[in-house]
């Protein structure tokens, strides 16, 4: 019983964080993600769980969050669009890993240093941390609306390639 | 498996860089969800075991209040709903037949168990371990379905979106708002029966992580407890302003007895020869359950002078956000910090920086002989902005690496209350700097102030993750004892990663239980995995664990596991079993600049000493363990009262040198005023 329930703690540890970005990933909101992951690891355990590696158990555990998913969505009125599940699962299993977005994540901020230079890694900021719009950025770095488009498709652009290339995906 | 076109891969792609953005530099990140979830596993267990009833049967009574509240929403939503749903539920229900059934066609991972090969599974998308129910007609009827995670209204009805944000908005009413958290579960993974936990009504926004009491384990079934050492303390002071500045009991799970019983100096001795600390095993009875014996376990650091201190390199990181406006915050963490650059001398330098809404390097490293200099920055600091505390923490180890003293102390001290809620930081991204920049060799040191923001599970948690310690600043008193007396423990870490393993004998014991150290415990197999983290000693700090443990032949009261069908019978007298020792006890560590660890045995002889005999530090500590249980309302505190802890406390004082052991008499007086 002790055993099971330090099983149960290692499996949530280790899982929840990828399952909620998971659900984020294929559309959820973040309050729907938060309900859905535990759904997710209380349907698990319901149904009995043995420890595999982690690669498996990932991908288990987004098969049982994909099903609760299209079940809350049944019963819900209405709902942010989800994405194409099938596809996103692919590029998921195959970007993401089963680590759940983590080596990604630290990739990403390896990247975000080496990748971009300052000036881009500011637009970034603005746009991701401050939440601002294309034409309070264009403000803030002095530069055309049309210009701030291009310089942060370029540098997401720059960015996934480095990330990908580092962790060889 | 069809591969999706191009097209549509990049945009997945793109979306998921643009969802990795967000969390690192949006700070949108996972919730924590455990303690919701393993509460939710354990009632489900419990009453599936038991009972096998729904498990949303035992919860009832906290759904009858949500039946009043949601009965008028119900009534009007009702109607709209169930013709809505009727088209809807069709639609929907054709997309989840189409998916399950790709999902079958795709692998063979939802076949079940038996038949699930991994070898099979493409890489990536791995096979199944477990059976997933397809989804195509599982548990139409909500009331089965929904039951296990209550997220049903008192009728069985699945919630509405609406309902779902005025439950959370009531939960936010009620407990407090916790960022990423906003369904009610949270509210009902408080143990039935409980006392109000640390995120109960009047907490304001401090945090506390729920902690589980370890139960008794009996020894044939697991033979080896293992956890790791914490030399925390902040768990007392935080206790300690609870019951003598604002006169009430502590949220149960603001009490670690671990810290509880660290807090105190214990008179051990240090180690005499090259190893960095001494153990120290003491066996007696148990005061609150007379039958059971009580097993102490203290570990002594080597002391450093404050002269003989190694060259340091310091980084005060000050939050100096809206929220340290207060008089027991920034007055209290400037005066805490002048305290400290008193000690320091021409082999240290200190830099400040401090975050707010920008973080800003006030002081550069400046040597500790210029003490004023760094006296006056620490005075012209004043609060105001919010906290963007991950731009400050990345600020501040880069001044430490820039300044990094080989061989000697790299240390990163955060004074917050903890509020880390603006910019970047997450718990997770923040964790992940503060664990990498431990292994490159700068420690982190974490010391809270105040009350009310106090984020204590954060803040022990990457005080942990940053191989420092934390310490909790709730006066002048503590500021004296944590960084002046303790200043060598506070500042020079001489072990890390140390770990305790306790092999019991079965032949002795029946059953044991450690007391405190729940969110510290570790698999037995991590005792020997050297990339396993655990907690660091400080120069001259103690740390003291106590198990109490049921003799052999003694009743234990434990659900017995079934015997095992294929594992060999272990001859019975076995020759080591065989032996009158009562246990083994086991310790690991690495130097602090190793990266692989030493292994220390002693074997203990149960001397059969009443506990009467046994040590004033012993009696004492005991005292304090059981205090903490009758904090916590543990079902294990036996015959412990109040009163008990005050008569053992009162004659185990000692020389009480800093009159310690006075002010925890004090503390428990107060609370069993409160307690009637």
């Amino acid at each position: 019983m002790a055993d099971r329930q330090a099983d149960l703690a290692g499996l949530v540890r280790a899982h929840q964080a990828g399952v909620w970005r998971y659900l984020r990933f294929l559309g959820c909101r973040p309050d729907e993600a938060d309900d859905l992951a535990q759904e997710t690891f209380l349907a698990v355990i319901r149904d009995g769980f043995e420890q595999r590696s982690a690669a498996e158990t990932a991908s288990y555990l987004r098969a049982v969050a994909r099903n609760r998913l299209l079940m809350a969505r049944r019963k819900q009125r209405s709902s942010p669009p989800l994405v194409d599940l099938e596809a996103a699962e692919a590029v998921w299993a195959r970007v993401a890993g089963a680590d759940g977005l983590g080596d990604y994540l630290v990739a990403l901020e390896e990247c975000l240093q080496a990748a971009v230079n300052p000036r881009v890694r500011r637009a970034l900021e603005l746009q991701y941390r401050q939440r601002l719009g294309r034409a309070e950025i264009a403000a803030e770095l002095e530069m055309a609306a049309e210009g701030v488009k291009t310089l942060l498709r370029r540098a997401r652009s720059a960015l996934r390639d480095c990330v990908e290339r580092k962790l060889g995906r | 498996m069809s591969q999706p076109n191009d097209e549509l891969r990049a945009r997945l792609r793109e979306r998921l860089l643009e969802q990795a953005l967000g969390e690192v530099l949006g700070g949108e990140t996972p919730p924590d969800l455990s303690d919701k979830i393993l509460a939710a596993a354990e009632r489900l267990e419990t009453v599936s075991t038991q009972r096998k009833e729904p498990v949303m049967e035992k919860s009832r009574r906290s759904r009858r209040f949500w039946a009043f509240s949601a009965a008028a929403a119900c009534l009007v939503c009702a109607v709209g709903v169930a013709v809505f749903q009727q088209t809807r539920s069709a639609r929907e229900d054709r997309q989840v037949a189409r998916q399950s059934a790709a999902e079958m066609r795709r692998s063979p991972k939802l076949r079940g168990p038996s038949s699930m090969r991994s070898e099979e599974a493409e890489p990536g998308a791995a096979a199944a371990p477990w059976a997933e129910p397809p989804a195509v007609g599982l548990d139409r009827d909500p009331r089965g379905e929904l039951a296990a995670t209550a997220d049903s209204s008192a009728d069985g009805r699945a919630l509405t979106l609406g309902e779902r944000y005025s439950r959370a908005e009531q939960a936010r009413q009620t407990f407090g708002n916790f960022p990423g958290q906003p369904t009610l579960r949270g509210a009902e993974t408080s143990t039935p029966g409980a006392a109000p936990t640390g995120r109960g009504p009047g907490m304001g926004g401090d945090r506390y992580d729920r902690l589980v009491e370890t139960p008794f384990r009996a020894v044939k079934d697991n033979p080896l407890s293992t956890f790791s050492i914490d030399v925390d303390t902040a768990s007392y002071a935080n206790v300690r302003r609870f019951l003598l500045q604002e006169g009430r009991l502590p949220p149960p799970d603001a009490v670690r007895i671990e810290e509880l019983i660290n807090y105190f100096d214990y008179d051990y001795s240090g180690p005499t020869d090259d190893v960095p600390f001494a153990a120290h095993i003491e066996v007696a009875g148990c005061p609150w359950q007379p039958e059971h014996r009580l097993v102490r376990i203290g570990l002594k650091g080597r002391e450093i002078e404050n002269q003989q201190r190694p060259r340091s390199n310091l980084v005060f990181l000050l939050d100096v956000s809206g929220s340290m406006d207060s008089p027991d915050k920034l007055p209290l963490l400037k005066q805490g910090m002048k305290m400290l650059a008193e000690q320091l001398g021409e082999n240290d330098c200190v830099a400040i920086v401090v975050y707010a809404s920008a973080e800003g390097l006030v002081l550069p490293s400046t040597s500790g002989q210029q003490r004023q200099k760094i006296i006056d920055a620490l005075e012209r600091l004043q609060a105001g902005g919010s906290t963007n505390g991950g731009a400050g923490i990345e600020l501040a180890y880069r001044i430490a690496q820039d300044n990094f003293i080989q061989g000697g102390v790299n240390r990163v001290l955060l004074c917050t209350d903890g509020d880390f809620n603006v910019g970047t930081t997450s718990t997770g991204s923040l964790e992940r700097i503060v664990e990498e920049k431990a292994k490159s060799g700068i420690f982190l040191s974490v010391l809270g102030f105040g009350r009310g923001n106090l984020n204590d599970a954060m803040m022990e948690t990457i005080s942990n993750k940053g191989n420092g310690n934390y310490a909790y600043i709730d006066g002048v008193t503590e500021a004296q004892k944590v960084l002046v007396e303790q200043i060598g423990g506070t500042l020079v870490t001489i072990a890390k990663d140390v770990k305790i393993q306790i092999e019991f004998n079965p032949a002795q014991v029946a059953a044991y239980r450690l007391i405190g150290y729940e969110n510290r415990m570790l698999a037995a197999e991590d005792f020997n995995d050297d990339k396993k983290d655990a907690g660091e000693i400080g120069a001259g700090h103690t740390v003291t664990a106590l198990y109490e443990t049921v003799p052999a032949g003694g009743k234990v009261d434990l659900p017995a596991v079934d015997p095992l069908k294929y594992q060999a019978q272990a001859a019975p007298g076995g020759n080591q079993a065989a032996s009158n020792e009562l246990l083994t006890l086991k310790l690991r560590y690495k130097e602090p600049e190793e990266d692989s660890s030493k292994l220390l045995e002693f074997p203990l002889v149960d001397g059969k000493a009443p506990f009467g005999r046994a040590s004033a530090d012993f009696q004492f500590a005991s005292a304090v363990a059981s205090f903490g249980m009758l904090l916590r309302g543990s079902e294990h505190k036996g015959s412990g009262s109040y009163q008990a802890v005050l008569e053992i406390a009162e004659s185990a004082k000692g020389a009480d040198k800093h009159g310690y052991r006075a002010e925890f008499v004090e503390i428990v007086r107060r609370a069993e005023a409160l307690a009637e």
